[in-house]
């Protein structure tokens, strides 16, 4: 037989932090115990007031709000959501990559184009063109 | 605490209007919960605004699988428990800590009357807890969290917040007892004599 000692632990607990065999030993010896019903209802009375504090609230200090406004207008970074910040990612990506191929064709342009006719080449039909020396020795 | 989920989209787009509605509507709620957790409303304000530079931080990672309160209270939970561990003076926590003008936002039904009574009365009785204790009641009872995020936020085993949440119940019912049956007189007594043990 359970004796209240041995209930004593189990009073405060709430339902889901115990296990079964301890909730159905609880229930039993509670409903056959006066004393320990008394304090079961105590206790029960008790979680419900704290879970009630959760709606209550305090007024913090004047100029606490203004004082987080302020902080958190320092420390934003604008865009915070990741979806916004991939897109603006990928499109200054492809923003770098036409940027970097402009310029790099206009590059190959510049110097394809004689900047003079004293320094344009010409092909003569009938010459061999010039081959470097490694693919000569070959 | 309810904040709608469009207020919370919006922010998260970068809205700076909805940002800042959405620390009006839940700044006495952050300030509340620190109070609380770390007992003198100093502290309480730098934790308030610490949670929010780091909820501007984090809201594009929340993903709305968790109400935005829920998400709130262990934001504010992590950072009253990171500044708790950087403080080395330790505060007396009397009664007083929490301020008497408490209120609750939300009309009284009567029925609930009775209950929202008690909480004021348990809120002064809650703050006069041992610290380890007081902060292992309210995360696990006030605010609902589960005996593993409780451990976890507190770097302490789950035995061992059951412990202190045993302890403090305990307490908690034979002060609320005590005070009810206007000893008042006897508990303070007894809370001389017992000391601060956690």
């Amino acid at each position: 037989m359970t004796t209240c000692h041995n209930i004593r632990p189990l009073l405060p607990a709430r339902a889901e932090e115990l296990s079964l065999f301890e909730i159905h030993t609880r229930a039993e010896h509670v409903a056959d115990c006066a004393r320990c019903a008394t304090e079961a209802a105590a206790y029960s009375r008790l979680g419900q007031a704290l879970a009630v504090m959760a709606n209550l609230e305090v007024d913090p200090a004047d100029g606490t709000l203004e004082r987080v406004l302020v902080a958190i207008g320092r420390r934003r970074t604008g865009v915070t959501d990741p979806r916004i910040l991939a897109a603006a990612g990928s499109a200054g990506a492809l923003v770098a990559t036409v940027v970097v191929a402009r310029a790099v064709r206009s590059r190959r342009r510049s110097r394809r184009r004689p900047s003079g006719p004293w320094s344009r080449r010409l092909r003569l039909p009938n010459l061999p063109v010039p081959t470097p020396a490694l693919a000569r020795a070959k | 605490m309810e904040v709608d989920r469009e207020l919370v989209e919006a922010a998260q787009a970068g809205d700076r209007w909805a940002l800042e509605e959405l620390v009006r509507r839940t700044h006495r709620s952050v300030y509340t919960c620190a109070l609380r957790l770390v007992g003198n409303p100093d502290d309480a304000a730098d934790v308030t605004q610490d949670v929010y530079l780091r909820v501007v931080r984090k809201l594009g990672g929340f993903r709305h699988e968790a109400s935005f309160s829920t998400w709130l209270n262990r934001v504010t939970t992590n950072v009253a428990m990171s500044t708790l561990k950087r403080r080395t003076r330790r505060f007396a926590v009397e009664g007083a800590a929490v301020p008497a003008d408490t209120r609750d936002p939300a009309p009284e039904p009567a029925e609930r009357a009775e209950a929202i009574a008690l909480a004021r009365r348990l809120e002064l009785l809650v703050a006069g807890l041992p610290e380890g204790q007081r902060q292992v009641l309210v995360l696990r009872d006030v605010y609902g969290q589960s005996t593993e995020e409780v451990a976890n936020a507190m770097g302490l085993t789950p035995g061992a917040v059951k412990v202190r949440l045993f302890r403090a119940r305990e307490r908690l019912k034979a002060e609320l007892e005590a005070t009810e049956g206007g000893q008042v007189v006897a508990l303070a007594g007894r809370r001389r004599a017992t000391g601060r043990r956690s």
